[in-house]
């Protein structure tokens, strides 16, 4: 165990985490470099792409140090966004170590403070990495001051590197093995072991992602996941070095993976304690979570043919997504679809962007709101996820609205922008301090469905991009929803009702108004385009009619290719959403939604 | 009113002078041998037609420029027309011409053939705009040519004008309008210039140096036409179509719009009867080889199923101010075109779009937006 190392490294996006994971494994050669390649550990398309880590990973590596001895370095890779903090915690409390990597000329970064303090709630040693210095705007003295005051941590201890030009990464590997703590346990007692995490294997079923804190794990065992109570037999244990490496036991402190013949990842839940059948453990690892839906969306397949592929492409991705939840809905205007539950938006856009990509989905989503406790005049309290759920608002005696704890970080000449922002967002009790001369960190309890609708853009835009955000749930407060609705000629479109504070209402409305009229083409009739509340219309817009549209010539060869352009133009009208005798094509769908997806 | 009982016949004349930019008809520059070879294949393909019990009571010669051919041409087309086909003693027979091609022998030739209405292809008494439009005629020549052809003395004198030119001012198209029904002919047809695909204008536009006019003032145009000819005793009885008097619209055209059947001789024509449809080849050297080989130029054929020919009927109906009559739509195909679209077709008649009186009938703002209510209407087919 002396020789074991298990770490993370923690990082606001873009602050290299991926490269320095690619150079630490180069460096240790565990994958030759003919079959390397960058974002080694992101295995999703859309991972690499986006540069985003999606599901966490875990390499097991093998590292001679300068002294001479040879340590296992277990590099466990965790998802960056505050989306996914339930995985990054449980990827924490596998780790006695992290490497909190800043950029040299970015700085400290709100997710880098909040993923420092998730560190220090588990107790992690902590060795601050300054990427990128060779970067021509690297500031290496300004964010040592940063480290210094805004982490608390010492300068003088961090490790410079860049992982991109490889410069550094030995003195990165010397102090991981230096400075971070080897892993306690104890190998004579009942098996304890976390799972952190599982994968999706078409052949072999759920391959769970653990680390051994008590006892070891053996190939042929009966073991329990203490909090489903279900007991499997491992069939396969092993290590992670970028492909499984089954070694039939996995000792105490190690990080590793194993199979037991588990069918679904629904059927385990992650952050679950593993003990031994025969000698359980007492008390499973404490902080466990279930991962909870936050954010509700509708999605409906564009075309509704696609309804049964798309029951088909959900159920594939909850194979490997614990944390999507779905139920089924139906729309007037939409036909069939999914009311879904996503842990925050990044999450909503990932499932979204791998319905269409991965299964050639084509969607249309419903605004995402979040789940409002409301509490009836005949005194039944329920909950609502679904505007088209929300009871009359003469029978609404009283609704709360979820709150989070907003952290922005921004340099001070935006202060009084980004304060001015939060109170737009209906911002509270918002505070700032000085982290050091000239940066600032906001703090803000704000119902987290303003943020779901427009703060990332906004946010972005009041600081040139400069800002940077993260957030914690808070609780549940008093608020004034309405529904507002949305009457395409005279008719509502179910799909395109909100729930929305009462204050926002109107400007809400009008800018579905809007986009909708800049998005449906015209048709042979003006379309009223109205936003109300209980039909007392608060916004309105009016696409005209058009006056042309009408073949001149219609002679002998004229009319079979008029009539197959008909033919075709009444098929493509399928693909429209028909709402009365309005066609509204996808575009204006999600032209409504796009300042609150846009980041 | 009708198209009468009978077939029509369509005999193209794929030549002209020059070839017009945004013209998609099959034409091809003149030259008098291949002028000659075309006569001849045409005679040929006329002679291969034993065809059909069908009893043709109108002849149209269209282009292309008909009038680029000498009378005795015409007039061999003409007879082997009636040797192979059954053509009526009365047949009402029309031309199409250009005016630079009228002149008195001309007019005295195609009197003497019987024509009993000249089309000009005048376009617009706007120096600018015919020279936008390629054509080789001025405004004066154009105002001759109508002139001479009314004195002629033929049943029908037609003339076209094109609207809806880039830039094109409402004023500009008034006035056009105004100085044509000035010269008083019988029919008027005004079509909106429309892009092709494949022709230069469509090159031009696809490069970005045509522009396109904007839709609203093209519907501001369309409803100038229509009110223009209407207040000069114009009646429209299609899309774009006017005639002084019921007697005065183009027998042979109204075919094309009531599924009666027509035949096609020539390059690129295609014919219809019953469910079926079929054309000529477009390529000139084929259309003539085949010929020479004994063959029919035959390019293609399509077997019109009952929701097509439906769908068919409801575009070309809506087409005319004669409407869409319900009753046989109903007959015909089974459709309920009312009851399917009650609240479409209330909307259309409150807007002033559409009137209900046993015909679905639009009114001229109706009529500029034909096509989309075409595309609005479930017609239940599958």
């Amino acid at each position: 165990m002396e020789h074991i190392r298990n770490f993370c490294i923690i990082a606001h996006i873009d602050h290299g985490k991926s490269t320095l994971a690619d150079r630490l494994i180069q460096a240790c050669g565990a994958v030759d470099d003919r079959k390397f390649r960058d974002q080694i550990l992101d295995s999703m398309d859309l991972e690499r792409e986006r540069g985003i880590t999606i599901k966490s990973n875990t390499v097991t590596l093998e590292y001679i140090a300068a002294a001479g001895e040879t340590y296992q370095l277990n590099l466990i890779d965790t998802p960056g966004h505050v989306d996914f903090s339930h995985e990054v915690r449980r990827s924490l409390m596998s780790c006695e170590g992290a490497l909190l990597l800043v950029d040299a000329s970015q700085g400290v970064e709100a997710q880098t403070v909040a993923n420092l303090y998730l560190a220090m709630e588990y107790e992690l040693e902590l060795v601050p990495v300054i990427n990128k210095i060779d970067l021509p705007s690297a500031d290496i003295d300004r964010v040592s001051e940063e480290i210094d005051a805004d982490l608390g941590l010492d300068p003088f201890e961090a490790i410079q590197c860049s992982a991109k030009n490889n410069i550094g990464i030995d003195g990165v590997l010397e102090a991981i093995v230096e400075k971070l703590p080897p892993p306690a346990g104890d190998p004579e007692g009942s098996l304890k072991a976390l799972v952190f995490d599982a994968q999706y294997d078409k052949y072999r079923g759920v391959v769970m992602l653990v680390r051994v804190q008590d006892g070891v794990i053996k190939k042929g065992q009966s073991i329990r996941l203490m909090h489903t109570g279900a007991d499997h037999v491992v069939e396969e244990v092993g290590y992670l070095k970028l492909e499984k490496v089954a070694t039939g036991t996995l000792k105490t402190g190690s990080v590793g993976y194993v199979i037991a013949g588990i069918k679904t990842i629904q059927d385990i839940n992650i952050g679950d304690t593993m003990t031994e059948t025969d000698r359980p453990a007492q008390e499973p690892i404490p902080g466990y979570r279930e991962a909870k839906p936050v954010v509700y969306s509708s999605i409906y397949p564009m075309s509704s043919e696609d309804y049964s592929d798309l029951t088909k492409a959900l159920d594939k991705l909850k194979l490997n997504d614990a944390a999507l939840a779905f139920t089924k809905v139906s729309s007037a205007a939409l036909g069939f679809g999914f009311r879904c539950g996503f842990l925050g938006l990044l999450h909503l856009d990932i499932v979204q962007e791998r319905l269409e990509r991965e299964f050639g989905m084509s969607l249309l989503l419903s605004a995402p709101t979040v789940k409002y406790d409301v509490t009836l005049t005949n005194g039944e309290e329920v909950v609502v996820d679904n505007p088209s759920f929300f009871p009359d608002a003469g029978d609404v005696e009283r609704v709360e609205e979820p709150y989070i704890k907003a952290s922005i970080m921004i340099p001070e000449k935006f202060l009084g922008s980004v304060m001015e922002l939060c109170r737009e967002q209906r911002g509270e009790k918002t505070q700032f301090d000085y982290l050091a001369v000239g940066r600032v960190e906001v703090t803000s309890e704000m119902p987290l469905a303003e943020v779901l609708f427009d703060f990332y853009d906004r946010l972005k835009t009041v600081t040139r991009g400069y800002g940077s955000f993260d957030y914690d749930a808070l609780d549940y407060r008093a608020t004034d929803i309405v529904k507002v609705d949305i009457m395409v000629n005279k008719e509502r479109v179910d799909a395109l009702s909100q729930l929305v504070h009462r204050d926002k209402a109107r400007s809400r409305a009008m800018h579905y108004c809007d986009k909708l009229s800049e998005t449906i083409p015209k048709h042979q009739f003006k379309i009223p385009i109205q936003g109300t509340i209980g039909g007392t219309i608060i916004a309105r817009k009016t696409i005209n009619a058009f006056r042309k549209d009408v073949t001149a010539k219609c002679y002998g060869g004229d009319i079979t290719r008029k009539r197959k352009l008909l033919d075709k133009q009444k098929k493509g009208k399928q693909k429209m959403k028909m709402v009365g005798s309005v066609e509204i094509p996808q575009e204006a769908f999600i032209a409504v939604l796009k300042t609150e997806k846009e980041k | 009113m009708s198209s009468g009982g009978g077939a029509g016949l369509y005999l193209h004349v794929p030549f002209c002078s020059a070839v017009c930019p945004y013209c998609d008809f099959a034409v091809v520059p003149a030259d008098a041998s291949r002028s000659a070879r075309y006569v001849q294949a045409l005679l040929a393909e006329l002679a291969l037609l034993g065809e059909e019990e069908l009893s043709f009571d109108t002849i149209y010669f269209g282009g292309g420029t008909p009038s680029a051919l000498s009378r005795a041409d015409l007039e061999s087309i003409l007879d082997a027309s009636r040797r192979s086909l059954a053509v009526e003693e009365d047949a009402w027979l029309a031309l199409e011409a250009n005016p630079e091609d009228v002149d008195a022998a001309a007019l005295e030739g195609w009197r003497g053939l019987g024509v009993n209405m000249l089309s000009l292809g005048v376009q617009s008494f706007q120096a600018g705009e015919l020279r936008f439009l390629g054509r080789r005629h001025s405004p004066a020549e154009g105002e001759r040519a109508v002139r001479e052809a009314l004195a002629a003395g033929f049943d029908i004198v037609s003339a076209d004008l094109i609207f809806g030119l880039p830039g094109q001012e409402p004023e500009s198209l008034r006035d056009s309008i105004r100085r044509l029904v000035e010269l008083d002919p019988q029919h008027v047809s005004c079509y909106q210039l429309t892009v092709h695909e494949g022709t230069p204008f469509h090159r031009r536009r696809q490069q970005g140096r045509l522009l396109e006019l904007g839709e609203s003032r093209q519907g501001e145009l369309f409803e100038l036409v229509h009110s223009e000819l209407a207040a000069a005793g114009y009646s429209a009885y299609e899309v774009s179509n006017f005639a002084k008097t019921e007697d005065a619209r183009s027998r042979h055209n109204q075919k094309y719009w009531d599924h009666s059947s027509y035949l096609g001789a020539g390059l690129a024509a295609h014919s219809f009867s019953g469910c079926r449809r079929w054309w000529n080849e477009p390529d000139l050297e084929r259309y003539c080889s085949r010929l020479e080989r004994g063959e029919r130029p035959l390019a293609g054929s399509e077997e019109l199923d009952s929701s097509e020919l439906a769908l068919e009927a409801v575009m070309l109906g809506l087409r005319r101010s004669c409407g869409l009559d319900l009753e046989r739509l109903r007959a015909d195909y089974g459709i309920h075109l009312l009851e399917r679209n009650a609240a479409i077709i209330e909307g259309y008649v409150e807007d002033g779009l559409a009137v209900v009186d046993g015909c679905l009938r639009l009114t001229p703002r109706g009529l500029a937006v034909a096509d989309a209510v075409v595309r609005s209407l479930d017609l239940g087919l599958v």
